[in-house]
Protein backbone atom coordinates (compact mmCIF):
# COMPACT_ATOMS: atom_id res chain seq x y z
CA UNK A 1 0.00 0.00 0.00
CA UNK A 2 1.23 3.41 -1.13
CA UNK A 3 1.83 5.58 2.20
CA UNK A 4 2.84 8.31 0.77
CA UNK A 5 -0.06 10.83 0.31
CA UNK A 6 0.24 10.61 4.05
CA UNK A 7 3.28 12.98 3.78
CA UNK A 8 0.88 15.95 2.86
CA UNK A 9 -2.24 14.85 4.23
CA UNK A 10 -0.85 14.45 7.50
CA UNK A 11 0.28 18.15 7.77
CA UNK A 12 -2.82 19.87 6.58
CA UNK A 13 -4.85 17.85 9.11
CA UNK A 14 -2.85 18.92 12.20
CA UNK A 15 -2.81 22.50 10.50
CA UNK A 16 -6.95 21.71 10.93
CA UNK A 17 -7.17 20.09 14.13
CA UNK A 18 -5.43 23.29 15.91
CA UNK A 19 -8.57 25.23 14.30
CA UNK A 20 -10.83 22.47 15.50
CA UNK A 21 -9.30 22.11 19.06
CA UNK A 22 -9.63 26.14 19.36
CA UNK A 23 -12.78 26.44 18.46
CA UNK A 24 -14.37 23.68 20.38
CA UNK A 25 -12.71 24.21 23.49
CA UNK A 26 -13.12 28.49 23.60
CA UNK A 27 -16.45 27.67 22.31
CA UNK A 28 -17.57 25.14 25.02
CA UNK A 29 -16.00 27.35 27.74
CA UNK A 30 -18.14 30.20 26.28
CA UNK A 31 -20.97 27.93 26.41
CA UNK A 32 -20.82 26.65 29.92
CA UNK A 33 -20.70 30.49 30.69
CA UNK A 34 -23.95 31.42 28.39
CA UNK A 35 -25.44 28.20 29.64
CA UNK A 36 -24.89 28.65 33.63
CA UNK A 37 -26.19 32.05 33.03
CA UNK A 38 -29.30 31.16 31.06
CA UNK A 39 -29.85 28.45 33.26
CA UNK A 40 -29.78 30.17 36.36
CA UNK A 41 -32.35 32.89 34.46
CA UNK A 42 -34.55 30.06 33.24
CA UNK A 43 -34.90 29.66 37.22
CA UNK A 44 -35.31 32.87 38.02
CA UNK A 45 -38.06 34.70 39.81
CA UNK A 46 -37.27 37.72 37.61
CA UNK A 47 -39.81 37.52 34.60
CA UNK A 48 -36.97 39.51 31.97
CA UNK A 49 -34.59 37.06 32.59
CA UNK A 50 -36.85 34.25 32.41
CA UNK A 51 -38.12 35.14 28.99
CA UNK A 52 -35.03 36.29 27.39
CA UNK A 53 -33.71 32.94 28.20
CA UNK A 54 -36.61 30.80 26.94
CA UNK A 55 -36.40 33.37 23.78
CA UNK A 56 -32.71 32.68 23.14
CA UNK A 57 -32.99 28.00 23.81
CA UNK A 58 -36.39 28.55 21.30
CA UNK A 59 -34.49 30.00 18.50
CA UNK A 60 -30.84 28.00 19.07
CA UNK A 61 -33.00 24.93 19.42
CA UNK A 62 -35.45 25.44 17.10
CA UNK A 63 -33.16 26.14 13.65
CA UNK A 64 -29.94 23.64 12.58
CA UNK A 65 -26.21 24.44 13.46
CA UNK A 66 -25.50 24.95 9.78
CA UNK A 67 -28.15 27.45 9.31
CA UNK A 68 -26.86 29.82 12.48
CA UNK A 69 -23.58 29.56 11.48
CA UNK A 70 -24.73 30.74 7.85
CA UNK A 71 -26.09 33.20 9.73
CA UNK A 72 -23.81 34.94 12.20
CA UNK A 73 -20.83 34.41 9.10
CA UNK A 74 -22.98 36.23 6.75
CA UNK A 75 -26.23 38.34 8.33
CA UNK A 76 -24.87 39.75 11.55
CA UNK A 77 -21.80 41.10 10.13
CA UNK A 78 -24.42 42.98 7.43
CA UNK A 79 -26.77 43.97 10.22
CA UNK A 80 -24.50 45.38 12.80
CA UNK A 81 -22.14 46.63 9.90
CA UNK A 82 -18.73 44.28 11.74
CA UNK A 83 -15.98 42.09 10.93
CA UNK A 84 -16.18 38.93 12.03
CA UNK A 85 -13.66 36.35 10.90
CA UNK A 86 -14.83 32.71 10.37
CA UNK A 87 -12.89 31.44 13.16
CA UNK A 88 -14.68 34.37 15.27
CA UNK A 89 -17.52 33.50 13.93
CA UNK A 90 -17.42 29.67 14.44
CA UNK A 91 -16.88 30.32 18.12
CA UNK A 92 -19.81 32.54 18.30
CA UNK A 93 -21.71 29.80 17.23
CA UNK A 94 -20.39 27.19 18.87
CA UNK A 95 -20.69 28.44 21.80
CA UNK A 96 -24.25 30.45 21.66
CA UNK A 97 -25.09 26.40 20.32
CA UNK A 98 -23.89 24.82 23.34
CA UNK A 99 -24.81 27.07 25.39
CA UNK A 100 -28.58 26.70 24.77
CA UNK A 101 -28.42 22.58 25.30
CA UNK A 102 -26.15 23.50 28.50
CA UNK A 103 -28.90 25.77 29.73
CA UNK A 104 -31.59 23.12 29.99
CA UNK A 105 -28.83 20.75 31.55
CA UNK A 106 -28.24 23.42 34.44
CA UNK A 107 -32.01 24.30 35.19
CA UNK A 108 -32.62 20.33 35.28
CA UNK A 109 -29.78 20.34 38.17
CA UNK A 110 -30.76 22.62 39.75
CA UNK A 111 -34.60 21.74 39.37
CA UNK A 112 -33.30 18.16 40.69
CA UNK A 113 -31.87 19.86 44.41
CA UNK A 114 -34.10 19.41 47.17
CA UNK A 115 -35.91 22.39 48.15
CA UNK A 116 -34.59 21.78 51.61
CA UNK A 117 -30.86 22.11 51.17
CA UNK A 118 -31.98 26.26 50.31
CA UNK A 119 -34.17 26.36 53.30
CA UNK A 120 -31.38 24.99 54.96
CA UNK A 121 -29.56 27.58 54.25
CA UNK A 122 -31.43 30.52 54.63
CA UNK A 123 -32.54 28.98 57.86
CA UNK A 124 -29.42 29.88 58.94
CA UNK A 125 -29.30 33.42 58.13
CA UNK A 126 -26.94 32.62 54.99
CA UNK A 127 -28.03 35.53 52.00
CA UNK A 128 -29.60 33.76 49.08
CA UNK A 129 -26.22 34.31 46.98
CA UNK A 130 -24.13 32.79 49.65
CA UNK A 131 -26.77 30.02 49.67
CA UNK A 132 -26.70 29.57 46.17
CA UNK A 133 -22.66 29.67 45.71
CA UNK A 134 -22.06 26.99 48.91
CA UNK A 135 -25.22 25.01 48.95
CA UNK A 136 -26.73 24.81 45.57
CA UNK A 137 -23.80 24.89 43.44
CA UNK A 138 -22.05 21.79 44.26
CA UNK A 139 -24.05 19.46 43.97
CA UNK A 140 -25.60 20.76 40.86
CA UNK A 141 -22.69 21.08 39.01
CA UNK A 142 -21.81 17.16 40.04
CA UNK A 143 -25.04 15.92 38.84
CA UNK A 144 -24.30 17.91 35.37
CA UNK A 145 -20.96 16.63 34.45
CA UNK A 146 -22.04 13.43 32.68
CA UNK A 147 -24.23 15.75 30.48
CA UNK A 148 -21.87 18.28 30.14
CA UNK A 149 -19.38 16.20 28.79
CA UNK A 150 -21.83 14.48 26.32
CA UNK A 151 -22.79 17.87 24.99
CA UNK A 152 -18.52 19.06 24.93
CA UNK A 153 -18.67 15.34 22.67
CA UNK A 154 -21.28 16.55 20.36
CA UNK A 155 -20.22 20.19 20.25
CA UNK A 156 -16.69 19.12 19.42
CA UNK A 157 -17.81 16.98 16.39
CA UNK A 158 -20.51 20.21 15.63
CA UNK A 159 -17.35 21.93 14.89
CA UNK A 160 -17.12 19.96 11.45
CA UNK A 161 -20.36 21.68 9.96
CA UNK A 162 -18.27 24.90 10.22
CA UNK A 163 -16.80 23.81 7.06
CA UNK A 164 -19.64 26.16 5.44
CA UNK A 165 -18.26 29.22 6.53
CA UNK A 166 -15.01 28.07 5.72
CA UNK A 167 -13.32 27.78 8.81
CA UNK A 168 -10.16 25.39 8.02
CA UNK A 169 -11.07 23.08 10.40
CA UNK A 170 -10.04 19.61 10.13
CA UNK A 171 -12.62 18.73 8.14
CA UNK A 172 -12.29 21.48 5.70
CA UNK A 173 -8.54 20.79 5.59
CA UNK A 174 -9.57 17.20 4.69
CA UNK A 175 -12.53 18.04 2.14
CA UNK A 176 -9.41 20.43 0.82
CA UNK A 177 -7.33 17.46 0.04
CA UNK A 178 -9.57 14.82 -1.08
CA UNK A 179 -11.00 17.51 -4.15
CA UNK A 180 -7.53 17.96 -4.90
CA UNK A 181 -6.49 14.26 -4.66
CA UNK A 182 -9.24 12.01 -5.77
CA UNK A 183 -7.76 9.69 -2.51
CA UNK A 184 -11.05 10.13 -1.03
CA UNK A 185 -10.81 5.92 0.34
CA UNK A 186 -7.67 7.33 2.66
CA UNK A 187 -8.66 11.30 3.45
CA UNK A 188 -11.34 10.30 4.94
CA UNK A 189 -10.53 7.01 6.65
CA UNK A 190 -7.57 9.17 8.29
CA UNK A 191 -10.50 12.31 9.03
CA UNK A 192 -12.50 10.21 10.87
CA UNK A 193 -9.38 8.45 13.28
CA UNK A 194 -8.70 11.61 13.68
CA UNK A 195 -11.83 12.25 15.21
CA UNK A 196 -12.14 8.77 17.46
CA UNK A 197 -8.67 9.75 18.74
CA UNK A 198 -9.85 13.50 19.78
CA UNK A 199 -13.03 12.08 21.12
CA UNK A 200 -11.48 9.63 23.24
CA UNK A 201 -8.80 11.72 24.71
CA UNK A 202 -12.40 13.74 25.78
CA UNK A 203 -13.89 10.47 27.32
CA UNK A 204 -10.74 9.65 29.34
CA UNK A 205 -10.78 13.13 31.03
CA UNK A 206 -14.63 12.44 31.20
CA UNK A 207 -13.63 9.33 33.43
CA UNK A 208 -11.12 11.10 35.39
CA UNK A 209 -12.81 14.03 35.86
CA UNK A 210 -16.01 12.24 37.66
CA UNK A 211 -14.01 10.10 39.14
CA UNK A 212 -12.44 12.58 41.06
CA UNK A 213 -15.97 14.26 41.68
CA UNK A 214 -17.70 11.37 42.83
CA UNK A 215 -15.56 10.47 45.52
CA UNK B 1 -37.15 37.02 81.43
CA UNK B 2 -39.04 39.11 78.69
CA UNK B 3 -41.03 38.27 75.34
CA UNK B 4 -39.26 36.65 72.70
CA UNK B 5 -42.01 36.56 70.47
CA UNK B 6 -45.10 38.62 69.79
CA UNK B 7 -47.12 36.74 66.75
CA UNK B 8 -50.57 37.92 65.88
CA UNK B 9 -53.35 37.17 63.78
CA UNK B 10 -51.29 34.85 61.31
CA UNK B 11 -52.99 33.71 58.33
CA UNK B 12 -51.83 31.43 55.47
CA UNK B 13 -53.19 30.43 52.12
CA UNK B 14 -51.99 28.09 49.33
CA UNK B 15 -54.22 29.75 46.97
CA UNK B 16 -58.02 29.17 47.87
CA UNK B 17 -56.54 26.50 50.72
CA UNK B 18 -56.60 28.77 53.99
CA UNK B 19 -53.88 26.65 56.07
CA UNK B 20 -53.59 29.18 59.10
CA UNK B 21 -56.56 31.01 59.99
CA UNK B 22 -55.86 33.29 62.75
CA UNK B 23 -52.46 32.13 64.86
CA UNK B 24 -51.28 34.45 67.75
CA UNK B 25 -49.08 33.43 70.38
CA UNK B 26 -46.33 35.08 72.50
CA UNK B 27 -43.45 33.44 73.64
CA UNK B 28 -41.60 33.93 76.29
CA UNK B 29 -37.29 33.46 76.84
CA UNK B 30 -36.44 30.40 77.87
CA UNK B 31 -39.99 28.89 76.92
CA UNK B 32 -40.68 25.34 75.83
CA UNK B 33 -43.41 25.50 73.68
CA UNK B 34 -44.93 22.19 71.96
CA UNK B 35 -47.27 22.34 68.95
CA UNK B 36 -49.30 18.91 68.72
CA UNK B 37 -52.05 18.19 66.14
CA UNK B 38 -52.98 16.09 63.38
CA UNK B 39 -51.23 16.12 60.44
CA UNK B 40 -52.82 18.93 58.12
CA UNK B 41 -53.88 20.88 60.81
CA UNK B 42 -51.01 23.83 59.91
CA UNK B 43 -48.33 23.40 62.93
CA UNK B 44 -45.45 23.08 60.17
CA UNK B 45 -46.61 25.47 58.18
CA UNK B 46 -46.87 27.79 61.36
CA UNK B 47 -43.44 27.19 62.32
CA UNK B 48 -41.92 27.90 58.90
CA UNK B 49 -44.15 31.09 59.11
CA UNK B 50 -42.16 32.30 61.95
CA UNK B 51 -38.79 32.19 60.43
CA UNK B 52 -40.46 33.37 57.01
CA UNK B 53 -39.84 30.42 55.02
CA UNK B 54 -43.56 30.68 54.56
CA UNK B 55 -44.95 34.16 53.84
CA UNK B 56 -47.32 34.74 55.74
CA UNK B 57 -50.49 35.98 54.29
CA UNK B 58 -51.33 38.05 56.63
CA UNK B 59 -50.64 39.19 60.36
CA UNK B 60 -47.65 40.29 62.77
CA UNK B 61 -44.41 38.97 63.80
CA UNK B 62 -42.32 41.09 66.53
CA UNK B 63 -39.04 39.55 67.45
CA UNK B 64 -38.22 41.69 71.11
CA UNK B 65 -38.53 45.02 69.28
CA UNK B 66 -38.49 44.28 65.21
CA UNK B 67 -40.71 43.53 62.99
CA UNK B 68 -40.18 40.21 61.22
CA UNK B 69 -41.92 40.47 58.52
CA UNK B 70 -40.45 43.96 57.70
CA UNK B 71 -39.23 42.95 53.55
CA UNK B 72 -35.20 44.62 54.39
CA UNK B 73 -33.65 41.18 53.98
CA UNK B 74 -30.86 42.29 56.23
CA UNK B 75 -33.07 42.19 59.62
CA UNK B 76 -34.60 39.21 58.63
CA UNK B 77 -30.98 37.36 58.14
CA UNK B 78 -30.05 38.79 61.69
CA UNK B 79 -33.26 37.21 62.49
CA UNK B 80 -32.90 34.29 61.19
CA UNK B 81 -29.13 34.20 62.53
CA UNK B 82 -31.12 34.03 66.05
CA UNK B 83 -33.71 32.10 65.67
CA UNK B 84 -32.40 28.70 64.10
CA UNK B 85 -34.51 26.22 62.88
CA UNK B 86 -34.19 21.57 62.58
CA UNK B 87 -35.86 20.11 59.68
CA UNK B 88 -37.98 16.72 59.59
CA UNK B 89 -35.95 15.28 56.61
CA UNK B 90 -32.41 17.13 58.44
CA UNK B 91 -31.31 19.21 55.06
CA UNK B 92 -27.65 18.61 56.03
CA UNK B 93 -25.57 19.59 52.80
CA UNK B 94 -24.55 16.21 51.40
CA UNK B 95 -21.08 17.16 49.96
CA UNK B 96 -19.83 18.51 53.03
CA UNK B 97 -18.15 16.64 56.38
CA UNK B 98 -20.05 16.73 59.40
CA UNK B 99 -17.67 19.67 60.50
CA UNK B 100 -18.02 21.22 56.98
CA UNK B 101 -21.98 21.26 58.00
CA UNK B 102 -21.72 22.97 61.23
CA UNK B 103 -18.93 25.31 60.77
CA UNK B 104 -20.31 26.83 57.25
CA UNK B 105 -22.41 29.15 58.50
CA UNK B 106 -20.91 31.13 61.34
CA UNK B 107 -17.89 31.52 58.93
CA UNK B 108 -19.61 32.54 56.05
CA UNK B 109 -22.17 35.25 58.49
CA UNK B 110 -20.17 36.08 61.98
CA UNK B 111 -16.75 36.62 59.64
CA UNK B 112 -16.06 34.27 62.41
CA UNK B 113 -12.23 33.01 61.59
CA UNK B 114 -12.06 29.16 61.24
CA UNK B 115 -9.88 28.18 63.62
CA UNK B 116 -12.47 29.79 66.06
CA UNK B 117 -15.33 28.01 64.13
CA UNK B 118 -13.50 25.17 64.60
CA UNK B 119 -13.31 24.83 67.89
CA UNK B 120 -16.81 25.63 68.77
CA UNK B 121 -18.07 23.01 65.48
CA UNK B 122 -16.31 20.34 67.95
CA UNK B 123 -17.21 20.90 71.02
CA UNK B 124 -20.94 20.88 69.45
CA UNK B 125 -20.16 17.23 67.79
CA UNK B 126 -19.19 16.20 71.13
CA UNK B 127 -21.88 17.73 73.47
CA UNK B 128 -24.83 16.00 70.83
CA UNK B 129 -22.24 12.55 71.27
CA UNK B 130 -21.10 12.71 67.84
CA UNK B 131 -16.83 13.78 67.82
CA UNK B 132 -15.98 11.34 66.60
CA UNK B 133 -18.03 11.78 63.08
CA UNK B 134 -16.42 15.20 62.17
CA UNK B 135 -15.24 13.96 59.27
CA UNK B 136 -17.79 11.28 57.88
CA UNK B 137 -20.06 12.22 55.51
CA UNK B 138 -23.73 12.75 56.57
CA UNK B 139 -24.83 9.69 54.11
CA UNK B 140 -23.05 7.55 56.53
CA UNK B 141 -24.67 8.41 59.41
CA UNK B 142 -27.81 6.91 60.68
CA UNK B 143 -30.77 9.33 60.62
CA UNK B 144 -30.98 9.73 64.32
CA UNK B 145 -26.99 10.84 64.07
CA UNK B 146 -27.91 12.90 61.49
CA UNK B 147 -30.09 14.85 63.01
CA UNK B 148 -28.01 15.65 66.10
CA UNK B 149 -25.49 16.96 63.19
CA UNK B 150 -28.34 19.13 62.33
CA UNK B 151 -29.04 20.59 65.78
CA UNK B 152 -25.29 21.33 66.34
CA UNK B 153 -25.40 23.09 63.09
CA UNK B 154 -28.18 25.23 64.66
CA UNK B 155 -26.18 25.67 68.02
CA UNK B 156 -23.68 26.94 65.80
CA UNK B 157 -24.87 30.18 65.06
CA UNK B 158 -25.77 30.71 68.93
CA UNK B 159 -28.65 30.95 68.50
CA UNK B 160 -31.50 32.68 71.15
CA UNK B 161 -34.25 30.44 70.20
CA UNK B 162 -34.86 26.80 67.76
CA UNK B 163 -37.65 25.84 65.98
CA UNK B 164 -37.87 21.97 65.56
CA UNK B 165 -40.07 20.96 62.77
CA UNK B 166 -41.16 17.30 63.96
CA UNK B 167 -37.34 16.61 64.20
CA UNK B 168 -38.49 12.60 64.87
CA UNK B 169 -40.57 12.52 62.54
CA UNK B 170 -37.91 10.76 59.80
CA UNK B 171 -36.44 8.36 62.85
CA UNK B 172 -36.70 4.60 62.94
CA UNK B 173 -38.07 4.31 66.84
CA UNK B 174 -34.96 2.95 68.03
CA UNK B 175 -32.91 6.17 67.10
CA UNK B 176 -35.50 8.88 68.29
CA UNK B 177 -34.63 8.82 72.14
CA UNK B 178 -30.91 10.18 71.41
CA UNK B 179 -32.46 13.21 69.79
CA UNK B 180 -34.72 13.61 72.12
CA UNK B 181 -31.77 13.31 74.96
CA UNK B 182 -30.26 16.03 73.25
CA UNK B 183 -33.30 18.12 72.85
CA UNK B 184 -34.35 17.73 76.57
CA UNK B 185 -30.83 19.05 77.68
CA UNK B 186 -31.07 22.09 75.71
CA UNK B 187 -34.33 22.48 77.69
CA UNK B 188 -32.97 22.49 80.59
CA UNK B 189 -29.87 25.08 79.50
CA UNK B 190 -32.52 27.81 79.25
CA UNK B 191 -33.21 27.39 75.41
CA UNK B 192 -36.22 28.87 74.04
CA UNK B 193 -37.84 26.31 71.75
CA UNK B 194 -40.87 26.17 69.71
CA UNK B 195 -41.41 22.25 68.65
CA UNK B 196 -43.65 20.86 66.59
CA UNK B 197 -44.04 16.88 66.96
CA UNK B 198 -46.03 13.71 67.48
CA UNK B 199 -43.59 12.67 70.55
CA UNK B 200 -46.21 13.18 73.50
CA UNK B 201 -44.13 11.99 76.27
CA UNK B 202 -41.48 14.57 75.02
CA UNK B 203 -44.99 17.18 75.26
CA UNK B 204 -45.42 16.02 78.52
CA UNK B 205 -42.30 16.62 80.46
CA UNK B 206 -40.29 18.98 78.52
CA UNK B 207 -43.00 21.53 77.92
CA UNK B 208 -44.00 24.60 79.66
CA UNK B 209 -47.00 25.13 76.98
CA UNK B 210 -48.59 22.83 75.08
CA UNK B 211 -50.81 24.43 71.86
CA UNK B 212 -53.00 22.05 70.13
CA UNK B 213 -53.96 22.92 66.88
CA UNK B 214 -56.40 21.78 64.56
CA UNK B 215 -58.00 22.57 60.97
CA UNK B 216 -55.65 26.28 61.51
CA UNK B 217 -56.36 27.22 64.42
CA UNK B 218 -55.10 27.08 67.85
CA UNK B 219 -58.02 24.99 69.47
CA UNK B 220 -56.61 24.67 73.35
CA UNK B 221 -53.57 25.92 74.64
CA UNK B 222 -52.03 25.41 78.34
CA UNK B 223 -49.69 23.82 80.91
CA UNK B 224 -48.73 20.07 79.55
CA UNK B 225 -50.97 18.59 82.79
CA UNK B 226 -53.92 20.74 82.10
CA UNK B 227 -53.67 19.50 78.29
CA UNK B 228 -52.83 16.02 79.02
CA UNK B 229 -54.94 15.28 82.09
CA UNK B 230 -58.05 17.94 81.50
CA UNK B 231 -58.37 18.79 78.09
CA UNK B 232 -61.45 20.76 78.29
CA UNK B 233 -62.09 20.73 74.16
CA UNK B 234 -63.94 17.99 72.54
CA UNK B 235 -61.87 17.71 69.67
CA UNK B 236 -58.43 17.98 71.74
CA UNK B 237 -60.23 15.27 73.61
CA UNK B 238 -60.65 12.92 70.63
CA UNK B 239 -56.94 13.58 69.10
CA UNK B 240 -55.07 12.71 72.34
CA UNK B 241 -57.40 9.57 73.38
CA UNK B 242 -56.25 8.42 69.48
CA UNK B 243 -52.78 9.47 70.05
CA UNK B 244 -52.26 8.32 73.53
CA UNK B 245 -53.76 4.93 73.27
CA UNK B 246 -51.25 3.99 70.14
Amino acid sequence: MDLSFLGKLLPMLFTGLRVTILIAVVGILLGFLVGTLAGFALESRIKLFKGLANVYIWVIRGTPLIVQALYVYYVIPKLFGIDLSSNLSGILVISLNSGAFIAEIVRGALNGIDPGQREAGLSLGLTPAQTTWHIIVPPAFKSILPALFNQFIISVKDTALLSVIVVNEITHQAQNYASLSYKTIPTYTTLAVFYLVLISILIIVQKMVERKVMR
Amino acid sequence: MGTLLKIRNIMKNFGDLEVLKDISIDVQEGEVIVIIGPSGSGKSTFLRCINQLETPTSGEIWYKDRNVMDPNQTQLRDFREEVGMVFQRFNLFPMKTVLQNVMLAPVLTKKKDKVAARAKAMELLEKVGLGDKANAKPSTLSGGQQQRVAIARALAMEPVALLFDEPTSALDPELVGDVLNVMKDLAREGMTMIVVTHEMGFARDVADRVIFMADGYIVEEGKPEEIFTHPKNDRTKTFLSRVLEA
